[in-house]
């Protein structure tokens, strides 16, 4: 089932006079569920993807469905609010909220929209997920405390925490060692597996890239490899 | 707690030097203010026994002077025409009985006012008064705020003059003399029926148990001695002339300084000019000689505070009834030395303002820097699904969380600051430190409305400074938390 679907996308950016055209007719469609990759080297418009699948971009030209409704024309309002109950984020620097502590992060969506779920049913759900990404020992630390590894485990925490249908992953190992980013794509990996949410990062770290269900390759804006799993395995295998 | 208030108080705690030079803002701010309104307030009272218990009453009814423009207190006539004198109120004793019929009124009581000289017999020397005319059957009643220091006080149908200690030390300066109960003296006065010389007797000293200001100037005395001196139209069964007057009188062939009851009546009768209303001179026409004239009515009020809307109901009863009188506050009446108050209002208020409008922009420097610093954070709430109104709710948290704080701390150091100016009982050393000082000591106190006012003031400024802060805050796009560090 497609989740998510790009048709002929284009996004164009002015850079003082001149104009950039950061991505260029893209169109791909995202199955619900998926452990996706947007590969690619830096300004290849990974990020300006992820912006416009994750409706905190507009595009120039096509249109981003997500969920079989078109972004286009949706209000700020609107957009606020199918962000908040359908995508999660994580953020390349984290972005934890530095005066909250572990908890509290990962607690802070629900406490934005309207009607979010009783206090008993949420501090459990809060603390599942603090389990779920092993940091019950840190839940009262403030991110200055913390490792890396474990803000970015704060991060995938915070964006499962409004039970998305979609998260989104900014260069989610970039900040972090090797084996620090393996644990994270592992865990991403695992809630994947575990709850079937559709998990979209961009990295240009090849060896995050192979644990793709789907790879999607892009250069200069544009889509040079669009393969599932054993295609992008064959692929490999060619080059 | 909820989660944007704590937010608020660790950022306060967090950026703490931003906190400190908010805080020392409102600190500063809140001093300014509650020690202002300590005064104001101090001042308030002051004002009240200085003017109000004193001499002037709630609300004052006068005639409507002739001269468009022209003011009347009880110290006389302003911006008159030269012959103008304080007009005599029209239909007094139909206004005194409706006035008396007001629940909102306790007391209220008539008075006439006359500016003349006073001298000893065989000498040149003169003391300028002010010469109140009093019904000494309810003047004492509504300005009880005074102490008798010798003699008597002023008996209804009594003649005689009760005099200030304050009056007494200053004429006794001017006559080079050392006067005392018992005294007679030469009341000189002059009005549109010519120049009037009456004895009178020192019957009465009194002292004030506040401060006052212009009641050295003044003497009390029974009416008719004042409408004989200002030509005001008199009773002639309530003037009886003395033996000094009639030696007087007998010792000088210059009559026309000299005018008997008889003569001022007449003469006040021929060349009173005529109102402009026609119900005023229907009513100076009609009224009988006997009942003796006004300049105006006092009134007491139950609760000063409906002294305004009091104010209004007379006025209006009095347009209908077309009667050529007003009703005005105690300001009006008394005259210029009311200004002075209103001087020292404006300057705090002006102070207050200027201080607001500095703390205000270094506020909102602070506050633009401090979202431009969170730019990412904002970002990141508003790509979380954070509407841009929970961005505002944030800034305005932070914002009177800090005002709040430190408004307390200032409330708590203000309040300090007044205890040892207290215990310093700094003396004031002229009117004006009088005024402001509410007596002859300092002492300030707060009182629960003027503690609402800082609180509010503050939070008013909390909420201006953190207007233009916001709008740059909810011009971050959630894309920007993508592009944080």
């Amino acid at each position: 089932m497609t989740i998510i679907e790009l048709t002929n996308v284009k996004k164009t950016y002015a850079l003082g006079k001149v104009e950039v055209e950061a991505v260029r007719g893209v169109s791909f469609a995202i199955e619900k569920g998926d452990f996706i990759s947007i590969a690619g080297p830096s300004g290849s418009g990974k990020s300006t993807i992820l912006n416009l699948i994750g409706c905190i971009d507009t595009p120039t030209a096509g249109t981003v469905d997500i969920e079989g409704r078109p972004t286009a024309g949706l209000s700020d309002k609107e957009l606020t609010i199918l962000r908040h109950d359908a995508i999660g984020f994580i953020f390349q620097s984290f972005n934890l909220i530095p005066v909250l502590d572990v908890y509290e992060n990962i607690e802070f969506p629900l406490l934005m929209g309207a009607g979010g779920p009783p206090k008993k049913e949420r501090r459990a759900w809060v603390e599942s997920l603090v389990a779920e990404v092993g940091l019950e020992q840190w839940r009262r630390h403030k991110p200055n405390e913390l490792s890396g590894g474990q803000r970015q485990r704060v991060a995938i925490a915070r964006a499962l925490v409004t039970r998305p249908r979609i998260v989104l992953a900014d260069e989610p190992t970039a900040n972090l060692d090797s084996k620090t980013g393996e644990q994270i794509i592992s865990l991403m990996k695992k809630i994947n597996r575990e709850i079937a949410t559709t998990f979209i990062f961009s990295t240009h770290d090849p060896s995050i890239v192979q644990e793709a269900d789907h790879v999607i390759r892009l250069h200069d804006g544009e889509v040079v490899e669009n393969v599932r799993t054993t295609e992008a395995a064959a692929v490999r295998s060619v080059e | 707690m909820p989660v944007l208030l704590r937010i608020a108080l660790r950022n306060i705690r967090e950026h703490t030097s931003k906190s400190l030079i908010i805080g020392s803002l409102v600190v500063l701010g809140v001093i300014i203010i509650v020690l202002g309104n300590s005064l104001l307030d101090t001042a308030s009272e002051g004002v009240h026994r200085m003017f109000i218990d004193n001499y002037t009453g709630d609300v004052f009814l006068t005639g409507i002077p002739r001269t468009p423009g022209a003011t009347v207190s009880l110290f006389g006539l302003s911006g008159g025409g030269e012959t103008e004198a304080i007009p005599v109120f029209p239909d007094h004793d139909a206004v005194l009985v409706h006035v008396q019929g007001d629940r909102r009124v306790t007391l209220a009581t008539s008075q006439v006012t006359g500016l003349g000289l006073v001298g000893l017999e065989g000498s040149d020397n003169r003391a300028i008064t002010v010469f109140f005319g009093i019904d000494p059957a309810t003047y004492p009643a509504l300005f009880h705020d005074t102490f008798l220091v010798s003699g008597s006080s002023l008996r209804p149908g009594q003649e005689g003059l009760v005099v200030s200690r304050g009056w007494l030390t200053s004429a006794n300066k001017s006559l080079k003399s050392e006067l005392t109960v018992g005294d007679k003296l030469l009341l000189n006065g002059f009005g549109h029926a010519g120049f009037k010389i009456r004895e009178s007797t020192i019957v009465g000293v009194v002292d004030f148990n506040a401060e006052t200001q212009g009641m050295d100037l003044i003497a009390w005395a029974n009416a008719d001695t004042v409408r004989v001196l200002t030509s005001v139209d008199v009773s002639a069964d309530d003037v009886v002339l003395t033996k000094s007057q009639t030696d007087l009188l007998n010792a000088t062939s210059e009559n026309d300084i000299f005018g008997s009851p008889e003569t001022s009546m007449s003469a006040a009768a021929a060349r009173t000019p005529a109102p402009e209303s026609a119900p005023a001179a229907a009513s100076l026409s009609a009224a009988p000689a006997t009942a003796g004239s006004w300049h105006f009515l006092l009134v007491r009020l139950a609760d000063s505070r409906q002294a305004d809307s009091f104010i209004k109901d007379t006025n209006a009863w009095l347009e209908s009834q077309g009667i050529a009188a007003r009703a005005g506050g105690w300001k009006v009446a008394a005259g210029p030395f009311a200004q002075s108050i209103d001087v020292i209002r404006i300057v705090f208020y002006v102070a207050i303002l200027i201080v607001s409008i500095v703390a205000i922009i270094i506020m909102m420097n602070t506050l633009v820097i401090s979202v431009m610093e969170r730019t990412g954070e904002i970002g990141t709430m508003r790509a979380l699904g954070a509407r841009k109104y929970y961005v505002w709710l944030m800034f305005l948290t932070e914002t009177l969380a800090v005002t709040v704080i430190f408004g307390l701390i200032g409330i708590a150091i203000a309040a300090g600051i007044e205890g040892i100016v207290n215990s310093l009982r700094i003396p004031a050393a002229n009117f004006f430190t009088q005024v402001i000082f509410g007596g002859k000591v300092l002492h300030l106190g707060l009182s629960p409305l003027s503690f609402l006012n800082t609180i509010l003031i503050v939070a008013g400024v909390g909420l201006v400074a953190h207007l233009y802060p916001v709008i740059v805050a909810l011009k971050v796009q959630p894309v920007q938390a993508m592009q944080s560090e």
